[in-house]
């Protein structure tokens, strides 16, 4: 165990004795050690994260996005990278039920969030992807999975959207490619075959 | 070696006459992409998305200044800065005075120690373990500069006094040598002749700003050593050429220990692929990841991604005759080109029956990022076009449909000649352009909307206007294209090549041509890329590319089939056993296939599945084809059109155009 250099400022604080630590692997054998019954508590920057149904915790550092952390980190390459400001919708998931940019949020943020990401969507056969499809919704395909994202989330919400309202939803998702006027057939077709079990 | 373009003669090659009502798939509607559910369920891959083991991110310094050169460098701190694994500078001597090749065989230099635009990549690249790191480690980078002056006008750039551009490449002159096809003058007909006889003269001059990229995917790439074999990941459209470029800049490691994957392009376009400066970036990675043993990507950021520009940055200077009844006698241009340029009237030529054209190009260097070919290289020519219908229909009072029309034809000769060569060589006898035109037209009201130019204000004051644009549909195929195809023992086929998807479907694309050349169905007929470059397909597979790819999909699929029906009416030697002939007693020109099933023309009673033949011979059949299609650069005239109209409204206060419809 290596106690912190006095003249630092200690990196990790023992909670019950105030004890400085240069890393977070001697306080917790400080804290094993000297305060045995007491919880050991997360190391800084922990989050624990609920997406497409499975739990993730995970370590991030402050500057980590969300779209960082599910895309680089965990493996979940649906959501993606365009213009990294904000503007695209590529990188769109499900946060508690709202559609959200992943690369505006930071990820030390969503601790305790339950995420949704396309391919928990596709996972679940949500008719969107069929139809998305079906009506060729896409050339290159890259904001393909951002758009899907958006309109499953307006879905959620609105089982029987105009097609106005799926146009003033998609408004924030662009495609370079200009595959616009397909995207409200595919949401209206889901839509109408999400209905129908409720319907009878 | 010649290299000069080859100009093939006007063939009808081996095309069939086009009968769309004997398709099963071809041209039919609701044929499934088959990369379909990949995009949309987020599970198909890019190469922004590859992420490898002890995988380092390079990002590299960026110029502030349009023109200048490095007089030193301080990278002490950045080297210093905890996560940064490689530090590699204009001035190390695996790179300084070396240029490499690019895919289209120009040479840039590999870390510049001169900038030559704002933005440029140059100076110092910084592998890290996260690109964050990266990017803060360049922050720490202390440059000292020598500034100098700059010129962003092509037409300010070839004045006399201008300073030089580029002066390392080009000395004092900023005047660039013209390539791809440009001419410096271009003379058809007597253009003083045509002027005499028109009724109006118009003059005009039109400017072309930069259109950045913008690529869907910002540019990114992966390269990986292992031992004395070479990975790379590109998200490019010309894989097979990474092979030939990486293998010059080390020539100690032959093309045969060099990989190439090619993820899905995300939106590209064209566009960089086209700029040797965007390969400048591999050549870091590659020298990066040799020295510390660990793969490394590249991206570029957006900032990074808007330096490029479409080539059709110009300024034309028009002259133009034409007659009362709306026929064009004479076009004469003089165009100052960006960086990039191609012949500006390239489609007056191939696509009008304009009798005098005559073009002059000027090709300028100035101080801005680099411009090649997006979204189509005869953009400048489309412009070109487009101005002078709608400039000679305004001259004259006349709507610009129908002086495209009055026009329409083929390097100077008219529409009867177009129809002779279509009926000639099996194409449909039609006025696409007239139809394309009236659809259109239907489309947006436009004959009850048209109006001269200026000549309607709206309530709000802002001006509205109507105009007419067109462009030829691709005509020429070019290259070489390779593929193969593997019948499996359940009867499913493969085609087996790598292609760089830009999105058009071209996967799709391949699956019904095969499928309709064979007679499988086409669900069992898949495209299956290849992880590696050996048998490339024409890339991209788009635009006039497909052109080929198709044509060598439709010779695949008949030398398929006659394989398939050969070994289905002969017995097979096997080393264990000989398998009995399928078909015994019957020739191959006895069978047909029709939806994955053989059978017998006479009586197709007598049938039997493709898996069921496959799978008798225990193995499959394999039948590559390396089918170099010989169809470059042909100067067949257009046969198809596209047409679009504009509805625009323009606020002449800012002096902008918003495009409405």
């Amino acid at each position: 165990m290596k106690r912190q250099d006095s003249k630092k400022s200690p990196g990790f604080v023992c909670p019950y004795c105030s004890a400085g630590f240069d890393a977070y692997e001697a306080v917790r054998e400080h804290l094993l050690a000297k305060h045995s019954g007491q919880p050991v508590p997360e190391p800084p920057g922990t989050v624990t994260l609920t997406i497409n149904g499975q739990v993730y915790k995970q370590q991030v550092q402050p500057e980590w996005t969300l779209y960082y952390l599910i895309h680089d980190r965990l493996g979940f390459t649906g959501a993606k990278q365009m213009c990294d400001r904000g503007s695209c919708g590529s990188c769109t998931v499900i946060m508690d039920g709202r559609s959200i940019l992943s690369c505006m949020t930071l990820a030390i943020e969503c601790d305790g969030k339950r995420i949704e990401t396309v391919e928990g969507i596709a996972a679940q056969d949500h008719p969107l992807i069929e139809e998305y499809v079906k009506n060729h919704c896409m050339q290159c395909g890259y904001c393909t999975p951002g758009f899907v994202v958006t309109a499953k989330a307006l879905l959620d919400r609105n089982i029987d959207p105009t097609e106005e309202e799926i146009r003033e939803e998609l408004a924030g998702n662009l495609c370079r490619c200009g595959t616009y006027p397909q995207h409200p057939k595919a949401v209206l077709e889901a839509a109408r075959k999400l209905r129908v079990p409720l319907e009878k | 070696m010649a290299t000069e373009p080859k100009i093939m003669p006007v063939n009808p090659m081996e095309h069939d006459k086009y009968i769309p009502e004997t398709f099963t798939v071809v041209g039919k509607r609701g044929v499934r992409r088959i990369d379909g559910q990949r995009k949309a369920s987020g599970k198909a891959v890019y190469t922004r998305d590859i992420n490898l083991p002890g995988m380092l991110h390079t990002r590299i310094f960026t110029s502030p200044y349009p023109n200048a050169r490095i007089k030193s460098m301080d990278t002490e701190k950045a080297e210093a800065l905890p996560g940064v694994r490689c530090v590699l500078r204009y001035d190390d001597p695996e790179i300084e005075g070396k240029k490499a090749a690019s895919t289209q065989g120009v040479e840039d230099e590999v870390l510049s120690r001169n900038a030559y635009f704002e933005g440029q990549q140059l100076g110092v690249a910084i592998a890290a373990d996260t690109e964050d790191i990266a990017n803060e480690a360049l922050s720490l980078v202390r440059i000292k500069w020598e500034q100098r002056p700059f010129v962003l006008d092509p037409v300010e750039a070839v004045a006399p006094d201008a300073p030089p551009t580029r002066p390392e490449w080009l000395g004092p002159s900023n005047k660039l040598p013209l390539f791809f096809g440009a001419d410096e003058a271009f003379r058809f007909g007597d253009v003083e002749k045509g002027f005499h006889e028109a009724d109006r003269i118009t003059e005009f001059k039109t400017r072309r700003r930069y259109n950045g990229c913008a690529d869907a995917e910002p540019l990114s790439g992966v390269v990986r050593w292992e031992g004395e074999c070479a990975e790379l990941w590109v998200h490019h459209q010309h894989p097979w050429e990474h092979k030939w470029v990486f293998h010059q800049w080390y020539p100690d490691t032959p093309m045969s220990k060099i990989k190439i994957n090619t993820p899905y392009n995300g939106g590209m376009f064209g566009g960089w692929n086209w700029v040797d400066y965007s390969m400048i970036p591999t050549y870091v990675s590659a020298i990066i990841a040799k020295r510390t043993g660990r793969p490394v990507k590249w991206v570029f950021n957006r900032r990074d991604d808007f330096t490029f520009g479409s080539m059709d940055a110009m300024q034309t200077e028009y002259k133009v005759g034409v007659k009362l009844d709306g026929t064009i006698t004479a076009v004469k241009v003089r165009t100052y080109f960006e960086q990039m340029a191609l012949e500006a009237v390239g489609h007056l030529f191939e696509n009008t029956r304009i009798p005098n054209l005559y073009s002059e190009t000027v090709l300028v260097q100035v101080n801005k990022g680099p411009t090649h070919a997006l979204r189509c290289e005869q953009q400048p020519a489309s412009s070109c076009l487009t101005h002078v219908f709608n400039h000679a229909a305004a001259a004259v009072g006349l709507d610009p449909t129908e002086v495209a029309l009055k026009n329409d034809g083929c390097e100077g000769r008219d529409m009867d000649y177009l129809a002779e060569f279509k009926r000639n060589n099996g194409f449909p006898v039609r006025d696409s352009l007239r139809e394309c035109i009236e659809a259109g037209k239907k489309a947006i009201d436009w004959d009850n909307k048209k109006h001269a130019p200026g000549g309607l204000k709206m309530p709000n004051g802002r001006m509205h206007g109507m105009s007419f644009t067109w462009t030829h549909e691709w005509d020429d195929g070019r290259g070489a294209a390779c593929a193969g195809l593997m019948v499996q023992p359940d009867g499913t086929v493969n085609i087996v090549g790598i292609r760089a998807d830009v999105g058009v479907n071209a996967e799709t694309t391949y699956c019904q041509i095969i499928a309709e050349e064979m007679g499988m169905r086409y669900e069992d007929v898949f495209f299956r890329n290849q992880d590696d470059v050996y048998l490339p397909l024409m890339t991209p597979d788009g635009s006039c590319n497909l052109v080929t790819n198709g044509y060598l999909m439709q010779k695949l699929g008949r030398m398929a089939k006659q394989k398939l029906l050969e070994m289905a009416t002969t017995s097979s030697n096997v080393i264990e056993y000989d398998v009995p002939a399928a078909f015994p007693g019957y020739a191959p020109e006895d069978l047909d296939v029709k939806e994955s099933v053989i059978f017998v023309k006479a009586d197709p009673t007598v049938r039997m599945s493709v898996g069921e033949v496959a799978l008798d011979i225990r193995g499959s059949i394999m039948r590559n084809k390396n089918d170099y299609a010989g169809i470059q650069h042909t100067a067949h005239p257009p046969v198809f059109v596209w047409a679009w109209h504009r509805q625009g409204r323009f606020g002449v206060e800012e002096g902008r155009a918003r495009l409405c419809r």
